[in-house]
């Protein structure tokens, strides 16, 4: 039986935490079917949200990208709060972490929207088809130079990426097979001005075939056909999601357990992330940090609103999480990195533009007020309270009338507190 | 002086009890920075020296960094190769250096610059990635948990460890990780501050925040423990950074330049941390975009200008607050480049590289070490240097111990 502190603990890991009433509704549902309803919406009925990014069209003017950027970015927030398939969208946040192209790099609102929408669409879907497309998509094409190999020169970044970043894993591939991926990848180009379609051109592609992984490939197909097929490729991915949602100390057998059930689903992602998620219910696992990113996310969920990108990229930025730039092609590091002194100030930054942006009568502004610190700690995913130093240190900020609004002063410590960036 | 936990138990129990005493951890942090800073003067159990490692991140192209007049170069560069006629001339026998180091070149003729050439990681990775985790680890290539300056800050920390002691600026820091030391790690010094909601008491809850830290009802969870230590290291970091970094710049989304993250300027910030003295002895500061896999000239023209106006403004503050004896500054990149351009008017990840080490202590005006055109391996230029040595000349200058720490001798080249 799962308690309902590890439903809430797996909300604030997996889900952004919970809307008002949302945990009260997870656990009368049931653990079980919790789960099954996250990891297959459809077939629970779950409505879907529309894709933030399809309706819109972007400018690519250098005039209007900031702009253009801001939009895409809100419209992506909104999806991470509001969506009533929150999963699709915390997953659609791994696949980035995965993958981690950066706007830095691609530069361009159309390829970047485009790029967000496939990790989206895809999230719970076939990592076979995710895989094949980000292969020939335009702002990975663009962020690892696909679009400027040529057979002549190829650019080695994506083929070495492929092996050690996205398929397989350090230790399973030679340099003989990066050099071979970089040729057969060859010939893909992004076309600027014809708003970043990809088009194949069979002049620039190298079309000798080339011994990959043990077999003979010729093009992008038959290289990302032999990552996925290679028996690395499933272990590699479980592993990544088992250390996202179970930290780092998921004993190798465990891990084994998860790669045969993405392998007997032919590399279908939902019924991983089910096995994953049950685990960590069943007690797998320990805790691990939230990053500032999803934190916020959280912290706005619960909350109820939503800022203008305006109000809080910067601040992301300052975490050193700016959630459009990945640090570098390996996605952000690990958790360690979100206890340093950047992302611990930032938190309080952020939770105060939170508490002014809260409307007038808020039930977390009222617990805060009282202060009843159980009703509050409740409320923000912590059903068995907060721990004696913050319960002290809330307690006495409130006994010191602190100013603002009431209940403003203890809530924005309450959400900044280290309680709410472990789950 | 102060210690760490009396410190806190002070700043704690002043928040506890009232409004005004909860004001009072800004002085109470002035008081401690300012004994820490006796300590570093005068108190002989640290040492006044300072290590600055300036790290190019993504793989700095040596080839085109310190230029060799060898004709293999030109042949192997046709689009990338710097015309002759731009080179910086200095005293070095057959190397140049990029026009944009200009500015260092009398530094280097009056000897406080010398250069590693051909220097990089046996058993070299073109990944990113193992290439870091070796760079940062300082081992023969096995894993480790702990960074090369880590263990050093294990091997002399004091009975009252300062986190203030290694601090990263602009980068994360696991070369800076031992496994009883972590860094102060500071992305971004200009958003680097609390806040407090409208109208409020923004002392009361920084003092809140800091109580929040107290230790009760984690069982043993690793994490949350570390979460809540965090809160004070991060209230004392703010504090000296708000004296020691240069004023807000802009960020622009879209480029993703952030002035505040250019060497010029996160030097700038170091050299104010230096002189403010809280014992402070290892700055890693960390400056990106050197994999420059495509449109290399113009990327790295300007990475490279930034680097050198940011050193020799560094160089000059300190001179002129009579410090800079006591600081040396290396460079450091975690590969070089291919010798061979690409065909997107860039270069791919390689092997051996040039780094710099500098300072009023260094016998420089020389490169050590060659270039290694004449021997390439697999199109690479091979690793006549091991990184470590220019590791084992920076822990020297700190004081040591180093070959202990780095697990093997290295040759220091007498650069020293």
């Amino acid at each position: 039986m799962s308690s309902t502190a590890d439903i809430a603990a797996l909300g604030r890991r997996a889900t952004f935490g919970f809307a008002p009433g949302g945990l009260d509704r997870a656990v009368g549902l049931g653990a079980a079917r919790w789960v099954d309803e996250l990891t297959s919406p459809d077939a629970h009925g779950v409505a879907a949200a529309p894709d933030p990014w399809s309706a819109a069209t972007y400018s690519n003017d250098p005039d209007e990208r900031q702009q253009q950027a801001l939009r895409i970015l809100d419209g992506w927030f909104g999806a991470l709060t509001e969506s009533p398939r929150p999963l699709v969208e915390s997953m659609a946040w791994f696949w980035h972490d995965h993958f981690a192209v950066s706007f830095g790099v691609v530069k361009f609102p159309a390829p970047f929207a485009r790029y967000l929408s496939r990790l989206r669409r895809h999230a719970l879907g076939d990592f076979r088809t995710l895989l094949q497309e980000m292969t020939t998509d335009a702002a990975m094409l663009l962020f690892l130079d696909g679009s400027t190999s040529t057979a002549a020169a190829p650019n080695e970044n994506y083929g070495r990426e492929l092996l050690e970043l996205y398929g397989l894993g350090l230790d399973e591939f030679t340099e003989a097979d990066v050099r071979a991926a970089a040729a057969a990848l060859t010939g893909w180009v992004v076309q600027p001005r014809s708003d970043f379609a990809v088009q194949f051109v069979p002049r620039r592609h190298d079309a000798k075939p080339q011994q990959f992984l043990g077999r003979t490939v010729r093009d992008a197909a038959g290289v990302v056909d032999a990552v996925l097929d290679h028996p690395a490729c499933a272990r590699f991915v479980a592993s990544k999601v088992a250390a996202w949602f179970l930290g780092d100390g998921v004993d190798a057998a465990t891990v084994d357990g998860f790669a045969r059930v993405f392998r007997d689903n032919d590399l279908q992602i939902a019924p991983l992330v089910r096995a994953v998620l049950r685990a960590r219910l069943d007690g797998a696992g320990s805790s691990t940090v939230v990053s500032p990113f999803p934190w916020f996310a959280g912290v706005c969920k619960v909350a109820g609103v939503r800022p203008r990108p305006q109000a809080y990229f910067r601040a992301l930025s300052g975490a050193g999480q700016d959630p459009f730039r990945p640090p570098n092609v390996g996605g952000w590091p690990g958790p360690s990195a979100w206890l340093g002194a950047s992302p611990t100030a930032a938190r309080l930054a952020l939770a105060s533009t939170v508490v002014d942006l809260l409307p007038a009568p808020s039930p977390l502004l009222a617990a805060a007020a009282r202060p009843d610190l159980a009703s509050l700690a409740g409320l923000l995913g912590l059903p068995d309270g907060f721990g004696t130093g913050t319960t002290a240190a809330l307690r006495d900020l409130h006994g010191s009338s602190p100013g603002g609004r009431p209940g403003a002063a203890v809530l924005a410590v309450a959400l900044a507190s280290p309680e709410l960036v472990v789950a | 002086m102060l210690s760490r936990r009396a410190f806190l138990s002070l700043v704690g129990g002043a928040a506890a009890t009232s409004a005004a005493g909860a004001g009072a951890w800004a002085g109470l942090l002035r008081e401690r920075v300012e004994d820490a800073a006796a300590v570093a003067v005068g108190g002989g159990s640290v040492s006044g020296r300072v290590l600055v490692v300036l790290q190019l991140g993504g793989g700095n192209d040596g080839l085109n960094t310190l230029v060799p007049s060898d004709g293999r170069y030109r042949d192997a560069r046709p689009k990338l190769a710097l015309p002759e006629a731009d080179l910086v001339r200095v005293r070095a026998d057959g190397y140049s250096l990029h026009p944009g180091l200009a500015p260092l070149a009398a530094r280097w003729d009056a000897g406080r610059i010398a250069a590693f050439e051909g220097i990089g990681q046996r058993n070299q990775s073109r990944s990113h990635f193992k290439a870091m985790d070796v760079w940062w680890a300082g081992t023969d290539g096995s894993a480790s948990t702990t960074g090369w300056l880590g263990r050093w800050l294990d091997a002399t920390e004091g009975s009252s460890p300062n986190p203030l002691r290694s601090i990263s600026l602009g980068t994360g820091a696991p070369a800076l990780v031992g496994s009883r030391s972590l860094p102060t790690v500071v992305l971004s010094p200009s958003r680097f501050a609390l806040a407090a909601p409208a109208r409020t008491d923004a002392a009361a809850i920084t003092a809140a925040f800091l109580a929040t830290s107290a230790p009760g009802g984690s069982a043993g969870d690793v994490w949350l423990d570390a979460a809540r230590a965090a809160i004070p290291t991060t209230i004392e970091a703010i504090d000296l950074v708000d004296r020691a970094r240069v004023d807000d710049p802009d960020v622009d989304l879209v480029t993703g330049r952030v002035n505040e993250n250019t060497a010029s300027a996160l030097l700038q910030t170091a050299a104010g941390i230096i002189e403010l003295g809280v014992g402070t002895q290892v700055l890693l500061v960390g400056v990106n975009g050197f994999d420059t896999h495509s449109n290399q000239l113009i990327v790295h023209d300007e990475l490279l200008r930034d680097v050198a106006a940011g050193i020799t403004a560094f160089f000059d503050r300190l001179e002129a607050a009579g410090l800079a004896d006591d600081v040396l500054l290396v460079t450091t990149s975690e590969f070089g480049r291919r010798v061979a351009e690409n065909a997107s008017e860039g270069t791919d990840h390689g092997f051996a590289s040039a780094q710099f080490v500098m300072g009023a202590g260094v016998r420089g005006g020389r490169v050590v070490g060659e270039s290694g055109l004449g021997s390439l391996v697999d199109g690479d230029l091979p690793i006549g240097i091991d990184t470590r040595s220019l590791y084992a000349v920076a822990l020297d200058w700190l004081g040591g111990p180093t070959d202990g720490v780095l697990g093997s001798s290295f040759d220091r080249y007498d650069l020293l």
